[in-house]
C-alpha cells in the first residue's frame, strides 16, 4: 500500500516535471506579433511574392491550426519565403503564444 | 444578323465566361461543398481544431491554398486526396462560397 502511494506520487511529481509545452498565452502574443500585424493586420493586404493574392486573415482561427502552420514554414514543409523567414526566427512558445491570441478574443490591453 | 454582330456577340459570349471562371460563383460552390463540410463545417467554421476554418477566408487565399495541394507545392495527406478531382472552376467556386460566410477576420 505505501509502495503504491509512493509510486503514484512519484509519477504526479514527474508529470509536473516533464517540460510540458506550456498552453499559449493570449497577452504574450499580443506582445510578439508585431512582425505579423504589418501583412496581416491590415485589411486587403496581398502577398507580392512569389504570387500574388491576399494575405490570410488569422482572427478566429483555431489556435491548432495555426502552430502547424508556423511549424510547418519553419521546417519547410510549407513554403514562403517571408512566413519561412518569420517563423524560423520564433521558439515554440511564441508559435503558442501567438496562436492563442489569434485564436482569442483578447484584442490588446484597454486604452 | 449580319456578320459583324454575329462576331461582337461571340467575343461578348467569350468575355463573360472567362469572368465566370476567374470570379467563382458561391452559390455553385455551396453545391460542391459537402466534402469539405465533413471537416471544416458546416459553416466553415472547423470543430476539430486541427483542421481550420475557412468561414469568411480571402477567397484569393483559398483558391491558392487549393491550387497548391493540387500541384503539390503545398502538402497535406488529407488535402492532396481531395483536391485531386477539383477543376480549376470548382476550387473558384468553393473559394467564392467559402469567403462568403462569416467567420475569420482581420486581426491586427
Amino acid at each position: 500500500m505505501k509502495h503504491t502511494t509512493m509510486t503514484l506520487c512519484a509519477a504526479m511529481l514527474l508529470t509536473l516535471a516533464v517540460p510540458v509545452q506550456a498552453a499559449g498565452d493570449p497577452q504574450a502574443g499580443r506582445q510578439k506579433n508585431s512582425m505579423c500585424a504589418g501583412c496581416h493586420g491590415i485589411p486587403g493586404w496581398r502577398t507580392a511574392y512569389p504570387a500574388v493574392y491576399s494575405v490570410p486573415k488569422l482572427g478566429g482561427q483555431h489556435a491548432e491550426y495555426i502552430v502547424a502552420a508556423l511549424q510547418a514554414y519553419k521546417n519547410g514543409e510549407r513554403s514562403h519565403p517571408s512566413m519561412a523567414g518569420i517563423a524560423g526566427s520564433l521558439s515554440d512558445q511564441d508559435m503558442e503564444d501567438l496562436a492563442a491570441y489569434y485564436a482569442s478574443s483578447y484584442s490588446g490591453p484597454a486604452k | 444578323m449580319n456578320k459583324t454582330a454575329i462576331i461582337f456577340s461571340i467575343l461578348a459570349l467569350g468575355c463573360s465566361l472567362q469572368v465566370q471562371a476567374k470570379g467563382g460563383d458561391a452559390e455553385a460552390g455551396k453545391a460542391k461543398s459537402a466534402t469539405c463540410a465533413a471537416c471544416h463545417g458546416e459553416n466553415g467554421v472547423s470543430a476539430t481544431p486541427s483542421f481550420p476554418s475557412l468561414a469568411g477566408q480571402y477567397s484569393d487565399y483559398l483558391y491558392h491554398a487549393l491550387k497548391d495541394y493540387k500541384s503539390g507545392k503545398r502538402k497535406n495527406a488529407i488535402m492532396a486526396g481531395q483536391v485531386q478531382n477539383l477543376s480549376d472552376q470548382d476550387m473558384a467556386d468553393l473559394a467564392a462560397y467559402f469567403s462568403k460566410q462569416k467567420g475569420l477576420s482581420i486581426k491586427y
